[in-house]
């Protein structure tokens, strides 16, 4: 009858089956088809038995059948019997699993949580014994009751505190000492522990640096920072702990481990966080004496930081409900000697320790505004006197860095939370100093030769701080501020003083953010002034103005005034004619200033589109028309840059305006009694033709479902056939261009899926009319891959078109065209995009190269050898727009075919090769191990000077040698260690390159090489 | 070595004074800034030449710049030396003023001939100048400009490193050790010294 000499019969062999046994017995119980009186004295003769084994599968049976039953099927006696029972059976490690259930009852009491830690405390003497396996449940027991029955272990007082750190330690297991620090951390806090501080502390500060590394398959998932982070919070636990972790960490700080130094300070810091006021006073001036050295001497930036985080954080602390600036208090007795020091420091301020210094009050004076104030008021008078007395620009550079680190802690400090009353001492402490300092900045900034570009430029950082410290400068001094920005930027020589002027410029913006109306009232006015009413011979400072303009216009109503001011000086330049430059710079610079504003929200749109759109493209009809009235307008780089002004425009319209704009793509909103439209017509001039430019802008702006003049099935394919009649016969390549982008968008966007078996048939007939090279041909060609590119983007019979094209590779005379071709098909368009409502389909690339790379290998391999380099053009002018991952499966057929292409002569398939190599390299390195001989002859030569016209270019060559740099690393020591003196030897000659860009590449490439089967390199 | 660090509070200067090629070159001098600010305005596919012809008008364009041949220079020298690390400050022997464009000098050996486009065998002589005048550490500050040198310049040119006369008390001895190739080559085969070395050399990876 008895179901534990089942289970002990079973667990053996059968762990799941012992397990329901005892799930039945559980069940039983519930029904009350037995008792718990029962069940217990079931075990009655195993528990007694001699074999341990036995003993302890009986109580784990016993615990096994508690944790399977409901929480609330037992009466507080049984859970009290219970609890005796298996406390009595504790050695016994099997009864801990019963009593974590037990003890998560609600009728589990506290008399029931005291006797379990007794009974543990009694039991486990000396658990070291155990595996950490064993003794993690006994932990996670302690915790639970830590947790629910902490009140009953406060009762016990001394005796749990004496208890738990017997029971603990030795514990190393990190699974284990994660629960032991926060149920340490516990007592440390809640607990009386002044008796007992020191072994308290002891029983942590032992594990005091953490050196613990996870194993590499750790299934536990503890870092070693988890464990630092949990000690950290038990050391900082109790104030009691100061007199033993101070000195203790102080000494620790000698450490030459980097990482033991970094544990320590980050240690100190937690404890001045939360040690009281009065201890943290007591050991201020000692972890200053200790902690400067590391900041002033630093060797690793990052433990400075630390160290300097650990001095901010005891002023942090200190400051601490201190409301007056009263020299007597823990603050100022801390701070005395730190200024001291600094001050001392900064009587050499070129020197290595004054930058240290300057950190050190900057960071102790964004602790609060008390000891801004102290910082303030006893370094500010020495600094000023020695800024008079400096007699070098070094040194009053090096002060004005560290005026710049202590008004960036004035900025700061304003943005802490205010203590409520304090003192009205504490106003501004820079306020004594407010016309000294303004001044100093200002004369730093516009009196000194202007050679002095860095300290000018740490004058203007100055004096901008100043500008944006709230309150402190009035109005109309921020405005002469604003005066000698604008200053720089517009008067001063712009040759070498880039720096200056662009961070002047950088000041502008970060004063328009607050004060807007000074921005407006005198830069806007200065800047405009300098915008020429015509085009100036020569140089083009009006750039930098507009340049100036354009970031300035962050602010809407700058903005606004800008765009209306720019049409009108174009307006007027237009007329006096001259460089085309200018009005296209003024162009450039309102698309800059329309691209960063939400045009479709915007109150001005239609105003643009009447200015911008109808007004301009009349008159450049008008100049069209008429020679005598053409204007810089008429020119093709200016068509092209309108052209992306008005699509920016045409795009954020409303359906309702698109749909006139679409049925004048051609009129450009000319009446056509004076003006006939370019399609349709023969023998057209280029100042008419040049116009389809701004066609093209506006067809792709208009919406798919807007309709345009030529869009249904049979108008729209006879007009498609009249864009490619223009194509075929257009000598300038920039209308040609935006003839065939239209072609492209009639097919891709405008025409409907039902014309596909036309324009393929379109298609056929361009490309069977091919005869030996003529331009007619060439023209046809590129007319052939434009459609096909269009329909391939939207992935319309793609393996047709593609079949199609690669047959044309093999002629001898068009084939190398059409293989140029190839690297048309996948390339990012202006025109042909997403935003003018292509379709571009993301799967287009990778059909495109999955089809393509197995043709291109085998043909390449059978192909008469006068064309077989045309397999390898079109080959990277596919490659050059795939993305990495879809390359790299077809490694292996790739690789072979690119070594052979860096012996081409065409240096644009080289350069993209070594670029898809270098892609290879770093993704795959070990597709490339075995032709890595193969690899590095090749890259040598192409980086090789040229001694002929075949040579590379210092382009190619550059690259050719930073792919050979990226292979040390990447690609396995021992199949570069028998090619390093190949390399090595073979670069020299790169060392002496006429390019000085070639020479540095070749110099790091050559060190990299050189580092390799080094000790200690990476 | 010893652990004190001999020369605890060096001058330093700031790194934007260092002399540097930027400043001798005008701005927007290249075509693509032609532009500045805003050639953001041009998408930059709009760059990407025709296919369909690029290849003869890109290689025109590139032998154009090709042409000018840019001799190595003391900029070039002082660029290669500046960024190496002082071995007791993370600093560089440029901020250090240690190593200064004034005190490099190429002169070449051969006046080179006009029949002859190699260019000529040239000697580099490099002083350095040490932070204090005891510095023990002369030694191997010279041995890591040099061993920068002879891994960064080609073979024509015979390098020279000296300590700037009266800046160190025992100058003769340092440059006696600099100038022997043998003891040169047997401080190389030193492994501390090595590790020492490399670890000065490592800032000037990237620049």
């Amino acid at each position: 009858m008895s179901d534990v000499r089942d289970f002990l019969l079973t667990i053996d062999n059968n762990k799941t089956g012992a397990e329901e046994i005892a799930h039945q017995t559980a069940r039983k119980l519930e029904s009350k088809q037995t008792s718990l009186l029962q069940v217990v004295q079931s075990l009655d003769e195993y528990i007694h038995d001699e074999d341990p084994a036995i003993r302890a599968k009986a109580v784990q049976y016993l615990s096994l059948v508690i944790g399977a039953l409901p929480s609330n099927c037992l009466t507080v006696q049984q859970v009290q019997v219970l609890c005796e029972f298996l406390c009595a059976q504790l050695e016994n490690g099997s009864a801990v699993g019963g009593l974590r259930k037990l003890s998560g009852l609600r009728k589990f009491t506290k008399d029931m949580a005291k006797m379990t830690i007794r009974a543990l405390f009694a039991n486990f003497q000396d658990l070291q014994i155990r595996s950490p396996k064993e003794r993690l449940p006994i932990f996670e027991l302690l915790n639970e009751l830590m947790s629910q029955h902490r009140a009953a272990l406060k009762d016990m007082g001394d005796e749990f505190v004496i208890g738990v750190t017997d029971l603990v330690s030795g514990e190393k297991d990190p699974r284990n000492l994660m629960i032991i620090f926060s149920v340490l951390k516990v007592v440390m806090v809640e607990w009386d522990i002044s008796g007992r501080a020191e072994s308290m502390f002891d029983s942590v500060f032992c594990y005091f640096p953490i050196t613990f590394r996870p194993p590499p398959d750790d299934p536990y998932g503890i870092t070693a920072q988890d464990l630092k982070g949990r000690l950290k919070d038990c050391i900082a636990a109790s104030s009691l702990f100061a007199p033993f972790a101070f000195p203790q960490l102080i000494d620790k700080l000698d450490s030459t481990s980097p990482n033991v130094k970094k544990d320590v300070l980050q240690a100190i810091t937690a404890c001045a966080s939360s040690y009281s006021v009065s201890v943290i006073s007591n050991y201020s001036i000692t972890l200053w004496d200790s902690l400067k050295y590391e900041i002033l001497n630093v060797q690793e930036e990052d433990l400075a930081e630390e160290a300097l985080l650990s001095l901010q954080a005891i002023a942090i602390r200190l400051s601490d409900s201190l409301t007056s600036a009263d020299p007597k208090s823990h603050l100022a007795r801390y701070l005395r000697p730190i200024t001291n020091e600094c001050n001392e420091q900064l009587q050499e301020p070129q020197h290595k320790q004054a930058k240290p210094a300057g950190q050190i009050l900057s960071s102790l004076g964004t602790a609060s505004a008390t000891a801004y104030f102290l910082i303030i008021k006893s370094v500010m008078p020495p600094l000023m006197t020695m800024y008079q007395a400096a007699d070098s620009i070094t040194k009053q550079r090096a002060l004005l860095e560290v005026l710049v680190q202590l008004f960036n802690a004035a900025i700061l400090v304003k943005t802490l939370p205010v203590v409520p009353s304090s003192d009205p001492i504490l106003v501004e402490p820079l306020d004594s100093f407010h016309d000294r300092l303004f001044e100093l900045t200002s004369q730093a900034l516009m009196s000194t030769t202007k050679d002095e570009v860095s300290f000018r430029i740490v004058a203007l950082t100055a004096l901008l701080r100043l500008c944006s410290l709230q309150g402190y400068l009035k109005d109309n001094e921020i405005g002469m501020a604003v005066q000698y920005f604008d200053e720089i930027v517009l008067e001063e020589d712009p040759s070498g003083r880039d720096d200056l002027k662009n961070q002047a410029i950088q000041a502008l913006v970060e004063i328009s953010k607050a004060k807007p109306h000074l921005i407006m009232q005198i830069t806007f006015p200065a800047f405009m002034a300098r915008l020429p009413d015509s085009s100036p011979p020569g140089k083009n400072e009006y750039l930098i103005t507009l340049e100036g303009l354009a970031q300035l216009s962050v602010e809407k109503s700058i903005s606004d005034t800008l765009v209306r001011r720019l049409l009108n000086r174009l307006d007027v330049v237009l007329q006096t004619g001259g460089s085309p430059t200018y009005p296209q710079a003024l162009l450039s610079t309102l698309i800059y200033v329309l691209t960063r504003r939400d045009l479709r929200q915007d109150p001005n749109l239609s105003f643009y589109h009447g200015k911008l759109v109808v007004d301009l493209a009349q008159r450049v009809v008008q100049g069209a028309i008429d020679p005598t009235k053409s204007t810089a307008l008429n020119e093709e780089a200016t068509l092209e840059i309108l052209g992306r002004l008005m699509n920016l425009i045409v795009r954020a319209l409303d359906d309702h305006r698109q749909n006139s704009v679409a049925l004048q793509v051609y009129t450009l909103f000319t009446d056509e009694t004076v003006w006939t439209p370019v399609p349709y017509q023969h023998d057209v001039p280029l100042p008419y033709r040049l116009t389809m430019i701004l066609s093209t802008s506006l067809i792709a702006s208009v919406k798919r479902e807007i309709p345009l003049a030529h869009n249904s099935v049979e108008t729209g394919i006879t007009h498609l056939k009249e864009l490619i009649r223009l194509s075929s016969i257009e000598e300038s390549p920039s209308v040609r261009l935006a003839i065939l982008r239209q072609i492209a968008l009639m097919v891709n966007k405008i025409l409907p899926p039902s014309s596909l078996p036309t324009i393929l048939d379109l298609l056929e007939g361009l490309s069977s009319g091919l005869h030996p090279t003529t331009p007619l041909t060439e023209n046809a060609i590129r007319t052939t891959f434009w459609i096909s590119k269009a329909l391939i983007l939207r992935l319309a019979s793609v393996s047709e078109i593609l079949t199609h094209l690669l047959n044309l590779i093999s002629s001898p005379s068009h084939g190398l065209s059409s293989a140029r071709g190839f690297a048309l098909l996948l390339a990012p368009d202006e025109i042909l995009s997403k935003e003018n409502g292509a379709t571009i389909r993301l799967l287009a690339k990778q059909r495109v190269f999955t089809i393509c790379i197995p043709r291109l290998a085998t043909d390449f391999r059978n192909a008469d050898p006068a064309v077989k380099q045309n397999y390898l053009i079109a080959l990277s002018g596919i490659l050059k727009y795939v993305p990495t991952d879809v390359l790299m499966p077809e490694i292996s057929t790739l690789l072979p075919l690119l070594l052979q292409s860096l012996d081409l002569p065409e240096p644009d398939v080289k350069a993209a090769t070594i670029e898809t190599l270098s892609v290879i390299l770093v993704e795959s390195p070990e597709a490339v191990e075995e032709h890595m001989a193969s690899l590095v002859t090749r890259l040598l030569k192409a980086a090789d000077e040229p001694t002929s016209s075949t040579g590379s270019s210092a382009r190619v060559r550059q690259s050719a040698l930073r792919c050979l740099r990226l292979a040390p690393g990447k690609v396995k020591e021992s199949k570069l260690l028998p090619l390093k003196g190949k390399v090595t030897w073979g670069l020299r000659a790169c060392l002496d390159d006429r390019k000085r860009g070639v020479r540095k590449e070749a110099i790091e490439c050559r060190a990299r090489w050189l580092g390799l089967d080094e000790p200690d390199s990476e | 070595m010893s652990d004190e660090t001999l020369n605890a509070n060096p001058a330093i200067r700031n790194t934007s004074d260092l002399p540097s090629r930027r400043r001798q070159t005008s701005p927007h001098s290249s075509k693509q800034h032609a532009l500045g600010l805003f050639s953001s305005t041009v998408p930059a596919c709009a760059y990407s030449p025709d296919p369909f012809t690029s290849s003869t008008s890109s290689d025109e364009e590139n032998s154009d710049d090709d042409d000018i041949v840019e001799p190595i220079d003391e900029q070039e020298i002082y660029d290669l030396i500046a960024p190496i690390t002082d071995p007791e400050h993370p600093l560089t022997l440029g901020s250090l003023s240690v190593v200064n464009l004034p005190d490099i000098h190429l002169t070449p050996l051969f006046p080179p001939s006009s029949s002859s486009t190699s260019p000529p065998i040239t000697v580099l002589t490099v002083y350095i100048t040490p932070t204090i005048t005891h510095c023990s550490l002369a030694t191997v500050i010279g041995l890591g400009v040099r061993v920068r040198l002879e891994q960064a310049l080609p073979s024509r040119f015979r390098v020279d490193v000296r300590i700037k006369e009266g800046t160190h008390s025992t100058a003769e001895q340092v440059n006696k050790q600099l100038g022997d190739k043998e003891r040169v080559a047997a401080a190389l085969e030193n492994g501390t010294l090595m590790g020492v070395l490399r670890k000065m050399l490592k800032g000037c990876e990237g620049t």
